[in-house]
Order: C-alpha cells, then sequence, then structure tokens
C-alpha cells in the first residue's frame, strides 16, 4: 500500500487509541484525587500530565492543578496537543487523508466523534460530569475499534491501523505502571489503605481490575499485579498482550522491508515472553520499564522508516 | 402536499402545459399529493444528519468559513421518460464520438482545419491547446475517457447541450449517492417503480481505465490535488468503488521515464494516472513551475508511452466554450451525421458582427468568459444589475474573444421542496459518457437544481442542490 496512506492509519489508530487510554487516566485521577488528602491531591492529579510527559506544557497554560483545570485541559483545550479534543481531530484528520483506505463504517465512527465533540463546550466540561465525558471517548474508541474488525478488509491497511494501536497501548502500559508503581510502592503507602488504592488506581488506569480480580481474587500482591501487567498474556493490555500483536502483524507485512522492525519486535517479545518476574525483579521494576519504552520507540522508528517515509 | 403548476411558458418535468401530469411522473404526483409535510421534513432531516455524517460535503472556493457544507439535496426526484433517455443516450453517444475524433485530428493531421470548418487560430491560439500533444500516439485515439455533458431542457421540450466537460467533469459521486439516500430514505417507490440502476458506475468506470491502457492488467491509481480540494470527497468515493489506490503527487516518482508509486513495499510501476488535476498542473518540469500538486517527469513519461493519463493532456481545447459552436460541425465532418443533440445558439464576441450584438442586447443574454467554469465569471442579463451589465460590457469590449453569449434559455422546472411547501425550480442534467473499448453510460446523471425562485443557476459552488435522477425503463 501507499507509504503516506500507511502512515495515516498508523498515526489515525495511535491518536485514539490514546485517546482512549487518557480518558481512563483522567477517569481514575479524579477519584483518586477525591479520597486523598489535600496534600496527595495535587500528585494524584499529575498522574495523566506525568505518564503523558506534559506537565511542563500544562502549568504553561494553568496556574493551578486542580480538577476543574486538568478536565478542561485535557478534555477541550485547543492548546493542548494531547486534549481529546485535538486527537479527535487529528485522527480524523488522518482518517480523512486515507478515506479511500477505510470502510464506510470507520470512517463515520471517526466522523461523527468529530462532529459530536465539536458540540461540546468548555462550559460543559467540569470535574463533576469527566466521568461521562471519559465514558464516551471510550465508547467512540470501541465504536472505532468494532467497525474496523466488523467491516475491514484484512489487507496492509488493517496491519497499519492496528500497529498503530498496539505501538501506542505498549507504550502506554509501560508508562502507566512506571508512574503508578513509583506512587504505590512509597514506603509511607506499604501498609496502609493509600497503598491499596494506589494498586487499585494502577489496574483500573489499564482495564485490568476485574481481569486481576478474575485470576488472583481480591488478595492484591503488588508481584502480582505486575507479573499480570507486564508479563500476562490472556490481559489485552499488558506489555507482553501488546508485544504478542506486533510481532503477528509485522510478520503479515510481506515483502522485504522491515526487517530491523521485526527483529527487534520479535527479540523484545521473546524476553517477555519467556522472561519471569524474578527477571524482571533482578533488573528493576523501572530500570526494565525505561528500557521497554526505548525499545518499543526503536521499533516504532524502523516501522516508520522502513514503510512509511516511502524512499524510493 | 399541494403540488403547483409552473407558470405557463415554462417546460415543467412533472406537468404538461395544461396543468396535467406527465405519465412518467403519475406515480410520484400521487404519492407527493398523499405525503405529510411534517414526515418529509423529518425524511429531509435525516437525509442531512445522513450526509454529513458519511462526510459527502463540499469545499467552496473563497469561502472562509465552511470548509465542509453539504450540497442541498432535495426529495423530490427528477425523471426522464425512456424515450427522452433514448434520444439522449444516442445523442450523447455521437457527440462525445465526435468530440474524441476531433482532438485526434487536432492533435494529428488538422483535417478539420484545412477543411475550412473551424479556423485554425481558434484551436491553435487556445490556451488549452498542449504542443506536447502533437503526434504523440494515445491508446485506442482515446483523449475524453470520461465526459460529462451539461444538458437542459428548454421552454420548447427539447433538450440542448449547455457546456461539455472533458477535463476533469466531477458530480457523478452525488449520482451515486443521492440514489442511495433515496433508496434508503423511500424504498416503496423503488419497489413500484421501474427506476434504472446507476450503482454499477464504478464497474464501468474501471473497465474504462483498464481500457485506457493496452497492458492486459494494468496499475490504475487516481490522481488527487489531496483533502483540500473542493471535489475530493469524490475522488476518495471512486478510489474505494474501484479497489484503486488514492494518490497525491507526492505519492508518485518518475524513474527511467516510468511512474512509480511509494508503497510500504517498495516503488510500484503505475500504468494509467486517473487524474483529477488540470493540465497545468501535472508536471512542474514541463509545465506550471510553482504546482506542488503534480510529478517532475511526468509528462516526459506520458510522452514516451509509459503512462496514460485519463482524460489526455490538452483535451480541454475541445471544451473551450470558443470551440462550443463548432460541435455540430463536428458530427457532421467526422461521423457523416446529423447532430442528435441541439447546441444552444452562441454568438461569438471575436466576431465583429455577434460582439455588436450582443453589446447591444446584454440585458437579454447570458455571457460567458470562455475559459470560466463552475458559473464563475458570468453574467444573466435578465437578473443582473445595471453596474454589472456595465461591467461585463467594458471587459467585452476590451477582450472580445474572451466570451461568447447565448439566448437566456428557460430550464425546464421540476417540483422541489423549498420553505413554503412544494415549488417549482429550474434544473439541469449531466450525464457522464465513458469512452473505452466502446462507449458507455449508466443511465443517470447528476440533476442539478436552482433553489431561489427564478434562478437559473444550479452550479453547486453557486448555492445549487442535487436531486436523484431516475431513468425509467418502461
Amino acid at each position: 500500500m501507499l507509504s503516506q496512506a500507511a502512515d495515516s492509519l498508523y498515526w489515525m489508530a495511535r491518536y485514539l487509541e490514546r485517546a482512549e487510554n487518557q480518558a481512563r487516566l483522567l477517569d481514575v485521577s479524579l477519584n483518586m484525587a477525591m479520597i486523598d488528602t489535600p496534600e496527595d491531591r495535587e500528585a494524584q492529579l499529575a498522574v495523566p500530565l506525568e505518564i503523558a510527559g506534559t506537565r511542563e506544557l500544562y502549568d504553561a497554560c494553568y496556574q493551578e492543578l486542580t480538577p476543574k483545570n486538568l478536565v478542561q485541559c485535557m478534555v477541550l483545550d485547543r492548546n493542548y496537543p494531547d486534549s481529546t479534543y485535538n486527537l479527535i481531530r487529528k485522527a480524523r484528520e488522518n482518517a480523512h487523508h486515507v478515506r479511500g483506505n477505510l470502510s464506510a463504517d470507520v470512517w463515520e465512527s471517526i466522523n461523527s466523534a468529530w462532529l459530536e465533540i465539536q458540540d461540546f463546550s468548555q462550559g460543559d466540561v467540569t470535574e463533576f460530569n469527566a466521568s461521562w465525558l471519559s465514558d464516551w471517548t471510550r465508547e467512540r474508541s470501541h465504536l472505532f475499534r468494532g467497525a474496523a474488525y466488523g467491516t475491514m478488509l484484512r489487507n496492509d491497511a488493517f496491519l497499519f491501523l492496528r500497529l498503530g494501536t498496539f505501538i501506542e497501548r505498549a507504550n502506554n502500559t509501560a508508562r502507566t505502571i512506571d508512574v503508578r508503581f513509583t506512587q504505590a510502592s512509597l514506603p509511607e503507602h506499604e501498609k496502609d489503605a493509600r497503598g491499596f488504592f494506589e494498586w487499585t488506581a494502577l489496574l483500573h488506569s489499564l482495564a485490568a481490575f476485574e481481569a486481576y480480580q478474575n485470576l488472583y481474587g481480591h488478595n492484591l500482591q503488588p508481584l502480582n499485579i505486575l507479573e499480570l501487567l507486564i508479563l500476562g498474556r490472556d490481559v489485552p493490555r499488558s506489555l507482553q498482550a501488546c508485544m504478542k500483536e506486533i510481532v503477528e502483524l509485522l510478520g503479515q507485512i510481506d515483502g522485504p522491508r522491515g526487517r530491523s522492525a521485526k527483529r527487534l519486535a520479535n527479540s523484545l517479545h521473546a524476553n517477555l515472553r519467556y522472561g519471569d518476574h524474578t527477571y524482571i525483579a533482578d533488573r528493576g521494576v523501572e530500570e526494565y520499564l525505561k528500557d521497554f519504552i526505548h525499545r518499543v520507540d526503536r521499533i516504532a522508528h524502523e516501522m516508520q522508516r522502513s514503510y512509511m517515509e516511502g524512499q524510493a | 402536499m399541494q403540488l403547483k403548476a409552473p407558470a405557463p411558458h415554462l417546460y415543467d418535468e412533472l406537468f404538461t402545459a395544461n396543468g396535467d401530469v406527465r405519465p412518467h411522473y403519475q406515480f410520484i404526483a400521487q404519492w407527493l399529493q398523499a405525503a405529510e409535510e411534517k414526515r418529509m421534513a423529518e425524511k429531509h432531516r435525516e437525509a442531512n444528519a445522513l450526509f454529513r455524517r458519511s462526510g459527502i460535503t463540499f469545499n467552496v472556493y473563497g469561502d472562509t468559513e465552511g470548509t465542509d457544507r453539504l450540497i442541498p439535496f432535495d426529495l423530490i426526484p427528477r425523471i426522464l421518460s425512456a424515450s427522452d433517455w433514448e434520444l439522449l443516450q444516442a445523442g450523447l453517444r455521437q457527440r462525445v464520438n465526435a468530440l474524441n475524433r476531433f482532438v485526434h485530428d487536432i492533435y494529428h493531421e488538422h483535417e478539420i482545419i484545412r477543411a475550412g470548418i473551424i479556423p485554425a487560430e481558434h484551436v491553435f491560439a487556445n490556451a488549452q491547446y498542449q504542443p506536447v500533444m502533437q503526434n504523440l500516439k494515445v491508446p485506442r485515439n482515446l483523449y475524453a475517457h470520461i465526459a460529462g455533458i451539461d444538458i437542459i431542457r428548454h421552454s420548447d421540450g427539447q433538450f440542448y447541450v449547455l457546456e461539455d466537460n472533458l477535463r476533469c467533469p466531477s458530480g457523478v459521486s452525488y449520482m451515486l449517492e443521492n440514489r442511495k439516500m433515496m433508496m434508503r430514505l423511500f424504498p416503496e417507490l423503488f419497489a413500484e417503480l421501474p427506476v434504472a440502476p446507476v450503482d454499477h458506475y464504478p464497474v464501468l468506470l474501471a473497465e474504462t481505465l483498464k481500457a485506457a491502457s493496452l497492458k492486459p492488467d494494468p496499475e490504475v491509481v487516481l490522481l488527487t490535488p489531496g483533502r483540500f480540494n473542493s471535489a475530493y470527497f469524490e475522488h476518495a468515493f471512486l478510489a474505494r468503488q474501484m479497489g484503486i489506490e488514492l494518490v497525491e503527487g507526492a505519492d508518485l516518482f518518475v524513474r527511467d521515464g516510468k511512474v512509480f508509486m511509494r508503497t510500504t513495499a517498495g516503488p510500484r510501476q503505475v500504468d494509467v494516472i486517473y487524474r483529477r488535476i488540470d493540465d497545468d498542473y501535472l508536471d512542474p518540469l514541463m509545465l506550471n513551475p510553482d504546482s506542488t500538486l503534480g510529478v517532475p517527469g511526468l509528462c516526459a513519461a506520458y510522452r514516451a508511452g509509459n503512462v496514460v493519463l485519463t482524460n489526455a493532456m490538452g483535451t480541454g481545447v475541445a471544451d473551450d466554450k470558443s470551440i462550443y459552436p463548432y460541435v455540430p460541425d463536428m458530427v457532421r465532418f467526422y461521423l457523416g451525421e446529423e447532430p442528435l443533440l441541439k447546441n444552444v445558439p452562441t454568438w461569438q464576441c471575436r466576431k465583429e458582427d455577434d460582439c455588436k450584438y450582443v453589446l447591444e442586447n446584454l440585458a437579454d443574454l447570458v455571457v460567458k468568459e470562455t475559459q470560466g467554469a463552475g458559473g464563475y465569471g458570468m453574467l444573466i442579463g435578465p437578473v443582473a444589475s445595471k453596474a454589472e451589465i456595465a461591467h461585463f460590457r467594458q471587459a467585452i469590449r476590451a477582450r472580445p474573444d474572451n466570451y461568447i453569449a447565448q439566448p437566456t434559455l428557460s430550464l425546464s422546472t421540476c417540483p422541489t421542496f423549498v420553505n413554503s411547501g412544494i415549488a417549482p425550480r429550474h434544473l439541469d442534467l449531466r450525464p457522464f459518457v465513458l469512452s473505452g473499448k466502446k462507449v458507455q453510460m449508466v443511465a443517470g446523471g447528476l440533476t442539478r437544481v436552482a433553489l431561489e425562485e427564478g434562478s437559473l443557476v444550479v452550479n453547486s459552488s453557486q448555492g445549487g442542490g442535487t436531486k436523484d435522477t431516475w431513468i425509467m425503463e418502461r
């Protein structure tokens, strides 16, 4: 398929996945901030910004980190590049470019999201209906995914779209574990109820709370949680699950290109598939995650270079 | 709802001059009379919501606000009887054949010029004439693979060709989407009436594009100026329907005189380019050096016969308004037949006598720029202000050969939904004619309707709307 089209499909899916992940992170942070002491509240609210690496950007526009401001910023702010508004706008622009490669259902799911979000006004958006907005965003993302699964031809367009989803997701999961893990493992949180909520927040941020209960029951053990989110084969947002998809998708792209992306992805996947928690513990969770993020970025970079830049 | 018969001096598609309903409109007339206004308004809202959701929008040049605007869609179909269509079809086939012969001739032997039928300067001094096309052999001698011919019905009940569009005629996606919309909103009508289908148009178009190359299974792409073009929706729509790549200039490159597209699997050669950008923008090396839309080296590849352009370069000469008056003569000259479709009588301001007549009768005439398109740069005498007429008088005096004039035709009317209910509005018809191994067309076309009372300007860029066009199979 056309290199430029592959690029647009890939970014379209990345932006939508990012919107979904952010909606979840924002929702969790607002909930956590409500139960927190005033001193800890700001730290909670900063979590989504830290995960996205946009704290400075936020501070440049808003004086205080309050629930209201955070919601305003992350949902409709035209100047914040990763606001839901801007993510859907960018997804729609990319979709418009590859209109010819999308099924009508996929296009309409994105186009109608864009039409709807333009009708939301800043005045309507507060910390009190943020949950509703988060639901809306996640539903739009589910609708897009469902339409893509249900109606798109299984060709390269579909593969690049899916690659966008999983590269973004792998990145997001790793960053979320990183930031939330640091919060949860502060010594003063180890034994009290706070610690419990922190771990719950991590699971909720990655839509894995129910999966955890299903597998491990109510007993929240940090080691189990990390095992599930990093090595778990059957949780859709774990690092291993993301890498498994990326490897499979890359493997289906025919042609001589993309060897280095494929090689890097396979090696990272093998590392997770045959790794265990002692290996991670030995390296240190933070160190491990930092390395993972770096390697995913390289895979993305290699993909971009060999498929999407369209060298003659 | 109430149907109103139009003014008696006009031709109405639904009513005869006596106020009777024409036979092929009987069913729809009854259906409209039985329809409730509230339900129709609901259906209309539903149509708009569906069009907007699927992104069937139109960018209007010179409008900074609404980048995406809906073309107003009218729910009352424009219906043509089987016998009307039979005449149109034969006439269109004849006309497009003659036009293709003409383009071939002016880039080869110039027989029509040597025979003294068309003055040489009309052709060779024409801005659309492309010297690079001289003696270039194109497969099957075809130039206008896709033609959109604008037709109106005058008050005498006869069809007249208003304009031949041979460069990048657009609008066919609206023909297809309007039909889809009507079938969705009113399936019951299609169960009752023998409406000829149009949805196989993309199949015929794909066939035509493949036939433009002599290779057995050519790689065909659609070249668009990009997302900000007014017809981008149509480009994407057609590419998707035909299963071909939609490319922009930057997706293509030329190497060793061949054209390739940049793909995820490396370069892939392209054999046929269905280009929806004008000649001038195709190749910055040969034509407009400022163009960022085209592909450097494309002209050389074309000249070398390594790629086919549809429509061919230089085809625009034949749809120029200064050549238009000669089309009936072309039919006689190349085919030895009498034209089945009439031309609108045209005064050419380049001729002294014609110019004099035009200047004296500006208030009654329609004046057009020979190179204008889309309803821009046009004077409609009977509705123009004094200032507009004065402006055109000056412009014609300064550059007489830039203008032609025609009598103000009374375009036929058809019942149309308006704020006050249903009222007659003027319309035209653009059928699409495809020339490949044979000349083909689907029974239908794009009907454009002027929504303002009394207005004769149907162009969507000037606030016109569209209707679904039904050809009765019997």
